[in-house]
């Protein structure tokens, strides 16, 4: 069954095709671009920011299954065919600056990643909006690893 | 009555000071505030500073016979136990990865010595005997426990300003090492950015390189088994990943231990007669001149390695092939970061670091032999 959200985000609307493909597995396509989108926890939370008032026929009682999609899906929406800062060097993730909806300048500092006990500065590499941080404080990175991601440039 | 005996008997301190205790006593106040209020290297030079303070007081009884300084001494250091013991701690903590996924580094470390020869030279030249020219040498390796080995066996009455300028130089490398590493390089060079090449190293070959390292070289350069053996034991240690407790040992406690025990001995040999002489002064001045041309070597090596490699190689690693491991890799990202926030250099300066570990060792190896002396 394919489910079509329409979302408000910063004043900015977007369309997101959800297709459930097993009860964990949903394809995602938003703006042309397809996403595999796992999901890997399910839970109700009493002050979750989403009111689903806009879909009458499924606001509550409905299958809980396709409305979690809907949860994680904005900021992804967001990263659709737009840059990443990633991890220069494997490390650990010491500190992190920014957060999602965040305007940043070029050069700066997103994150500090401890890398051979030594604080690196991860800088901006372009101003604009970041749209999702992938990762928090204490955790480990590879090379290459998403760090976060930028809004459409 | 106390008579004029009694008072002597009871003022037998005071009547013992004489002015070279009263300067050494400064000199100990000097490394104690390099130490505590500066932090240059604190741990090697709060307990100099204090061996010196207390070695000099008049009869101190710590450097008599069987004095707790004077067996520290001839415990740790106349026999090169301590030094050897450090090194065991020193390879736990090494991590020789970033150097076994880029193999080619290797050639910094061997370039990062350099400065340890032409001091050699020119300590020649100022009319210093071969074994001292070559333990006042031997500072080029910015290696502590390498500069008390090499120096405790071939010129033991040098240790003192020895190991003074080789720990206070180490703790200078940021102040010291970018602007050389700024005046050799093009801003373009500086900007050359590295990116990290991910290669997985797998536990066999971790396990195998210190084994390898040590038969290699042990063999080459006998009197640098020692030390090699030494770090590279530690190195197995933690590799292997079996021997966790030991390891822990060899790199905390162990090595804490005995930071302690040498710097107290270490400040101990510094008395007046010894300490007080113009050779401490040119041992101080060709120590940084040491350090300057290895710098300066590493550099321009690397430059040539940038040439052959076709402009893939920033000139700033070369500095990391310095030992000092690890701030001097961690001055070379500092410096390539001031440039371009998105260089990161760090794996390969540490790289180029950890050769430069082995390369002083091995130095020190060659040095020994080139005297004649060790521990054959």
């Amino acid at each position: 069954m394919m489910r079509r959200y329409t979302v408000g985000v910063r004043g900015r609307e977007f369309v997101i095709d959800v297709q459930e493909q097993a009860a964990d597995r949903f394809e995602v396509v938003v703006e042309g671009e397809t996403f595999d989108v796992t999901l890997s926890g399910d839970e109700d939370l009493p002050d979750a920011s989403i009111t689903p008032g806009y879909q009458p026929a499924r606001a509550t009682g409905a299958p809980v299954r396709p409305a979690p999609p809907a949860a994680p899906l904005p900021p992804r929406a967001i990263a659709a065919g737009t840059s990443t800062v990633s991890a220069p060097m494997p490390g650990v993730i010491l500190e992190v600056h920014v957060k999602a909806g965040d305007h940043v300048d070029r050069g700066q500092q997103i994150a500090v990643l401890e890398a051979m006990k030594m604080h690196n500065l991860i800088g901006a590499p372009r101003a604009g909006t970041i749209a999702e941080v992938c990762v928090a404080p204490g955790q480990a990175v590879g090379h290459g690893d998403a760090l976060v991601r930028y809004a459409e440039s | 009555m106390a008579s004029a005996d009694t008072l002597g008997l009871l003022l037998q301190g005071v009547a013992n000071v004489t002015p070279q205790s009263v300067v050494m006593i400064g000199v100990a106040g000097v490394l104690l505030y390099l130490g505590i209020v500066r932090r240059y290297e604190p741990l090697l030079l709060l307990p100099i500073g204090a061996g010196c303070l207390l070695a000099n007081l008049p009869l101190s009884p710590l450097v008599a016979e069987d004095g707790m300084l004077r067996v520290l001494y001839d415990m740790g250091i106349r026999n090169e136990l301590f030094p050897l013991l450090i090194f065991i701690g020193i390879g736990a903590l090494t991590d020789f990865g970033p150097l076994l996924e880029n193999p080619r580094l290797v050639l910094l470390g061997a370039a990062g010595q350099f400065g340890i020869f032409l001091t050699l030279l020119l300590a020649l030249a100022l009319g210093f005997t071969r074994p001292e020219a070559a333990s006042i040498g031997i500072i080029g390796a910015i290696d502590g426990p390498t500069s008390i080995y090499v120096s405790g066996l071939l010129a033991p009455h040098l240790l003192g300003p020895i190991t003074v300028a080789a720990y206070s130089y180490m703790s200078l490398v940021p102040i010291l090492l970018p602007p050389i590493m700024r005046l050799l390089t093009t801003q373009k060079e500086r900007r050359i950015r590295m990116p990290y090449s991910q290669r997985t190293i797998s536990r066999r070959t971790r396990i195998l390189f210190p084994i390898v390292v040590t038969l290699l070289v042990g063999t080459l350069v006998p009197f640098a088994t020692p030390l090699i053996g030494m770090l590279m034991l530690g190195n197995l240690m933690k590799e292997s990943g079996v021997v966790e407790r030991l390891t822990q040992a060899s790199a905390q406690e162990i090595a804490n231990t005995v930071t302690l025990f040498l710097g107290l001995a270490i400040g101990s040999t510094m008395v007046g007669a010894e300490f007080l002489k113009p050779s401490t002064l040119a041992i101080l001045v060709l120590g940084i001149v040491a350090f300057t041309v290895d710098g300066i070597a590493g550099v321009l090596f690397a430059k040539l390695l940038n040439v052959a490699s076709g402009g893939k190689v920033n000139p700033l690693v070369g500095a990391a092939g310095i030992s000092a491991f690890p701030m001097a890799a961690r001055v070379v990202q500092k410096v390539a970061q001031e440039e371009d926030f998105e260089n990161f250099l760090l794996m390969h300066a540490m790289g180029a670091n950890a050769a430069g570990q082995v390369a002083s060792v091995v130095a020190g190896g060659v040095l020994l032999a080139l005297m004649g002396a060790g521990g054959a």
